[in-house]
C-alpha cells in the first residue's frame, strides 16, 4: 500500500482535541467535536466529516476504500464504536461499542444501536430512520416522529461540548492554521 | 461446562431418611443447589432451600420508579404500575412521553430557534431504543400525565378482562355463602403437605380468598364438603358469556382464521409477535408486531423467607424499595465451607501432553479436558472457611449402588464399577477467616508449615512421592488464610460411561458458642478434648460432578487422529 500522506483539514469553528489518532487525508467541518481518545484513519483514501457531528471517546472510524468516505452533519458517534461505511449522511446515531463495516452505506436518521453488529458480506444501504437494535441486530423503520427535538438536542449537545471540551483539553488545529 | 459441586437440602427425603438420592437420578439435581442460594436456620441447625421455605410478600413496588404500592392499590392496578412508566412493547426498553415536533421547517436542521419546553400535544410514548412510539398504534395523549390510568382503562375494556369482571360477579354469592364455611376445610390443606407450617397455610387460605374468580378446588376437602357445595351449585343460575367463545378472534386478540389468513401473507419473520413480546401482556393478543402495545410495568415484590419448621425468618430485606439491603440474612455461605472444585490441567499425567492438543478444540478452555475411560485423574478441592473460628474438616465419599437397571445392554462391568473415588481420609483444618488487614503480613497468609498443623501423613495422603515418584495427589495441597486445598483422585473404569459424579458427606468441627445437650443429634461432638472448649460438627451432603466420561473406544479412534 502506497504511504499514507497526511493532511488534517480543520474547520476554525471545529473543536478536535490534541489527544485524537488521526492518520490520512482528513477534512473536519464546522462544529464538529471530536473528543481525545478517538480515532480516524483515512487509511486508503480520504475521509470528509462534515458538520455538528459529534465523535467520542474510542470512537474508531476508517475509511479502507479508494474513493473519499463522506460523512454528513450532525451525526453521533457514540464511545466505542467503530464505523468503516463508505458514506454516512446526517443525524445518524452510532451507538456505543456498535460496529459499522465498509459493506454498509448510512443515510439518514439511522439509529444504529449499542454493542450491534452491522457486517452483512453484501454492499447495502441502510434507508433512511432505520434502526438496528438488540442483540440479535433486528430493524425496524423509525416513524421520524420526534426528530425535530432529537435534532435539537443533537445541536445543544455539541454546542455544549464546544463550550467545555477546550476547558480541560488541548485542541488541535488544522495543517493551515 | 467445568467441574461443579452442589450442596444438598434434605427437604425432598422422606423424614427419617437424611441421604440424598443418587446422583446419576435425573431427580436427584431437584435435590442440589449451588450454596449461595441456601440458607440456614440457626435454630433447627439445618439448611434450606429455596424449595422448603415459606415465603411471605412484604412489599410491591415499581423496578422503575421504585414506587411503594401499597398492597391495597396492588390489585385494582392489575400489579403493574399505575405512575408513567412502560415498557416498549418491541423491546421491553422503558419509554419516555414525548411531545409532538413543532411544524418541520424542511431538513430539521433549522435548530437555531429554541422549542418550547413544554412541547406540544398530542403527546406520545416513544422508546429511545428501537425507537417504536405509541402514535404507530394510534395511542396518544392530550396531557402528559396519568397516562397509566389512560392505557388501564384501555386494558380493562379488552374482552377477556370484562368477562373475566362477570364471572366474578356471577360467582359472588357464591363465594360469600362458601367462604362462611370455608374456614373448617383449610387446616387440611396445610396437614397435607407435610412441610407447611401454620404460616404457609395462612398464606394458602389469603391466596384463596385473593381470588374470588376462581373456585376453591380442594380435592381432599370435596368427598367431605360435598354434601353442602352441591346445595349450593344448586341454587347458582347459569352462567352466560357475554360473548361468544367463536368470537374472540373478531375481537383482535387472535385465533382461528384470522390467524391462518394473516400467517399466510406474511412476507418477514418479523410481522409476527415474538413469544417474548406478548408473554408479559395480561390478556391474549393478536399474533402481528403492528398490533403490539405499550405495556404498564408489572411490580416487583420483596420477600421475606421463613424456615418451614421453626417460622424463623431466615432472610428479610428493608422495606424501602431504593434498599438493597437485608434485616435478616441467615444464608449458608456464612455457615457452611464453601467448596469449589477444579481438574488441574493435565499437563503432569505421563502421555497427557501429547494427548490433550488432540482434544481439546481451538477455543481452548483447559477446565474442558474430557476425562476418558480407563484413566485416573487428580481433582483439586478448595475449601474455603466463612467463621470466625477454625474448622476441622473431613471428607467422605457416599457409596453408591451403581447405575442398575438404566442400561441394561451395558456390560456387566460397566454398571459395577464406573469409577473410585479417593479422597484424604484423615481430617484436615480450615483456618477462621479474618479480614484482610487482620494479617500481619504475608507469612500469616500464605506459609503454614505442616508441622505447626499437626497434620499426619495418612495412607495416601502420603507427603511427597508415591512409590511410581509422582507427586502426590490425594491429601492436602495448599493452606493459604482461610482456605485449604486438598486433592482427590478419581480412577475410571474401562467400560465407564456418563459422567463422574458422585455424593460427597463432608463434616466439620467448630467451636461452638452456645453448648448445646448432647441429645441433640447435629450437636455430637466429634472429638471431645480435655482443653478443648465446646466442639460441634456439621453435617451436609454435596454432589460434585467432574465432567463426562468418554467412552473407550471413542477415545481410541481420536488418539489414532
Ligand atoms: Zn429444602
Ligand atoms: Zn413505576
Ligand atoms: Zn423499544
Ligand atoms: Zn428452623
Amino acid at each position: 500500500m502506497a504511504p499514507i500522506r497526511d493532511k488534517f483539514t480543520i474547520h476554525s469553528k471545529a473543536v478536535v482535541c490534541q489527544d485524537v489518532e488521526l492518520k490520512g487525508d482528513i477534512t473536519i467541518g464546522p462544529n464538529t467535536v471530536v473528543h481525545p481518545k478517538a480515532t480516524i484513519f483515512a487509511i486508503a483514501g480520504p475521509i470528509v466529516i462534515g458538520a455538528g457531528c459529534i465523535i467520542e471517546e474510542a470512537a474508531i472510524i476508517v475509511n479502507r476504500r479508494k474513493e473519499v468516505m463522506r460523512i454528513g452533519d450532525s451525526n453521533l458517534f457514540e464511545i466505542g464504536c467503530r464505523v468503516e461505511s463508505p458514506s454516512i449522511g446526517n443525524f445518524n446515531t452510532i451507538s456505543t461499542r456498535a460496529r459499522v463495516h465498509h459493506t454498509v452505506r448510512i443515510s439518514n436518521y439511522c439509529v444504529i444501536g449499542a454493542a450491534c453488529l452491522v457486517v452483512p458480506t453484501e454492499d447495502e444501504s441502510l434507508e433512511d430512520y432505520t434502526t438496528i437494535y438488540g442483540p440479535a441486530a433486528d430493524r425496524r423503520v423509525w416513524s421520524g416522529r420526534g426528530r425535530v427535538q432529537e435534532a435539537d438536542l443533537r445541536h445543544k449537545h455539541a454546542e455544549y461540548l464546544r463550550e467545555m471540551l477546550p476547558k480541560f483539553n488541548r485542541l488541535r488545529r488544522g495543517d493551515g492554521a | 461446562m467445568g467441574p461443579s459441586i452442589q450442596y444438598y437440602c434434605p427437604c425432598l427425603s422422606g423424614f427419617p431418611v437424611q441421604t440424598p438420592p443418587p446422583p446419576h437420578v435425573a431427580s436427584s439435581s431437584a435435590s442440589f443447589h449451588p450454596l449461595h442460594s441456601l440458607f440456614f436456620c440457626e435454630e433447627c441447625d439445618a439448611v434450606r432451600c429455596n424449595r422448603c421455605v415459606s415465603i411471605e410478600v412484604s412489599g410491591y413496588y415499581c423496578p422503575n420508579c421504585l414506587f411503594e404500592v401499597p398492597s391495597a392499590s396492588v390489585r385494582a392496578e392489575k400489579n403493574r404500575c399505575a405512575r408513567n412508566c412502560f415498557s416498549c412493547p418491541i423491546c421491553r426498553t422503558t419509554l419516555s412521553v414525548v411531545a409532538s415536533d413543532p411544524p418541520d421547517e424542511g431538513d430539521g436542521r433549522s435548530s437555531s430557534v429554541p422549542l418550547s419546553t413544554v412541547g406540544e400535544p398530542p403527546f406520545f410514548l416513544y422508546c429511545n431504543h428501537c425507537r417504536w412510539d405509541s402514535a404507530e398504534v394510534g395511542i396518544t395523549f392530550e396531557k402528559p400525565t396519568g397516562l397509566a390510568a389512560q392505557l388501564q382503562k384501555f386494558e380493562d375494556s379488552a374482552a377477556e378482562s370484562l368477562e373475566f369482571e362477570r364471572l366474578k360477579e356471577h360467582f359472588e354469592p357464591f363465594l360469600r355463602t362458601s367462604s362462611l364455611s370455608s374456614s373448617s376445610h383449610l387446616p387440611s390443606v396445610a396437614s397435607h403437605h407435610m412441610h407447611t407450617s401454620s404460616i404457609t397455610a395462612a398464606a394458602s387460605a389469603a391466596l384463596a380468598r385473593d381470588i374470588p374468580g376462581v373456585g376453591k378446588y380442594n380435592p381432599h376437602t370435596r368427598s367431605r364438603a360435598g354434601r353442602d357445595r352441591t346445595v349450593n351449585r344448586d341454587e347458582m343460575p347459569e352462567y352466560k358469556s357475554r360473548v361468544e367463545v367463536g368470537l374472540f378472534s373478531q375481537l383482535g386478540s387472535g385465533g382461528d382464521e384470522g390467524d391462518v389468513e394473516f400467517l399466510t401473507h406474511i412476507e418477514t419473520a418479523g410481522e409476527v409477535a415474538k413469544l417474548e413480546q406478548r408473554w408479559g401482556n395480561s390478556w391474549t393478543t393478536s399474533l402481528k408486531t403492528s398490533d403490539l402495545r405499550p405495556l404498564r410495568i408489572p411490580l416487583h415484590s420483596k420477600v421475606s423467607k421463613r424456615c418451614p419448621t421453626c417460622r424463623h425468618i431466615l432472610i428479610k430485606p428493608e422495606q424501602k424499595a431504593q434498599s438493597v439491603r437485608y434485616k435478616i440474612k441467615l444464608v449458608a455461605a456464612n455457615y457452611l465451607p464453601a467448596m469449589t472444585v477444579a481438574l488441574p490441567s493435565p499437563q503432569s499425567g505421563p502421555d497427557a501432553s501429547r494427548r490433550v492438543p488432540a482434544k481439546v478444540p481451538a477455543a481452548g478452555d483447559e477446565k474442558n479436558f474430557t476425562l476418558m475411560a480407563g484413566k485416573s485423574y487428580p481433582f483439586h478441592l478448595a475449601l474455603t472457611n466463612p467463621l470466625y473460628d477454625p474448622i476441622q474438616v473431613r471428607l467422605s465419599v457416599q457409596r453408591m449402588h451403581v447405575t442398575a437397571s438404566t442400561d441394561s445392554t451395558a456390560p456387566e462391568k460397566a454398571r459395577r464399577t464406573p469409577f473410585a473415588v479417593s479422597l484424604p481420609t484423615s481430617s484436615f483444618p480450615v483456618a477462621a477467616f479474618a479480614e484482610a488487614w487482620e494479617y500481619d503480613d504475608d507469612e500469616d497468609m500464605f506459609g503454614v508449615e505442616d508441622d505447626e498443623l499437626g497434620l499426619e501423613p495418612i495412607g495416601r495422603g502420603s507427603k511427597d512421592r508415591d512409590g511410581r515418584g509422582k507427586v502426590k495427589t490425594v491429601g492436602v495441597l495448599e493452606r493459604r488464610a482461610n482456605v485449604t486445598v486438598v486433592g482427590g483422585e478419581v480412577v475410571i473404569g474401562k467400560e465407564a460411561r456418563g459422567h463422574v459424579k458422585f455424593n460427597m458427606l463432608v463434616s466439620y468441627t467448630y467451636r461452638s458458642d452456645d453448648p448445646l445437650p448432647s441429645e441433640d443429634g447435629a450437636g455430637t461432638p466429634s472429638r471431645v478434648n480435655a482443653k478443648a472448649p465446646e466442639v460441634k460438627t456439621f453435617t451436609f451432603y454435596t454432589v460434585i460432578d467432574l465432567g463426562p466420561i468418554t467412552p473407550r473406544e471413542e477415545s481410541k479412534v481420536e488418539a489414532d487422529v
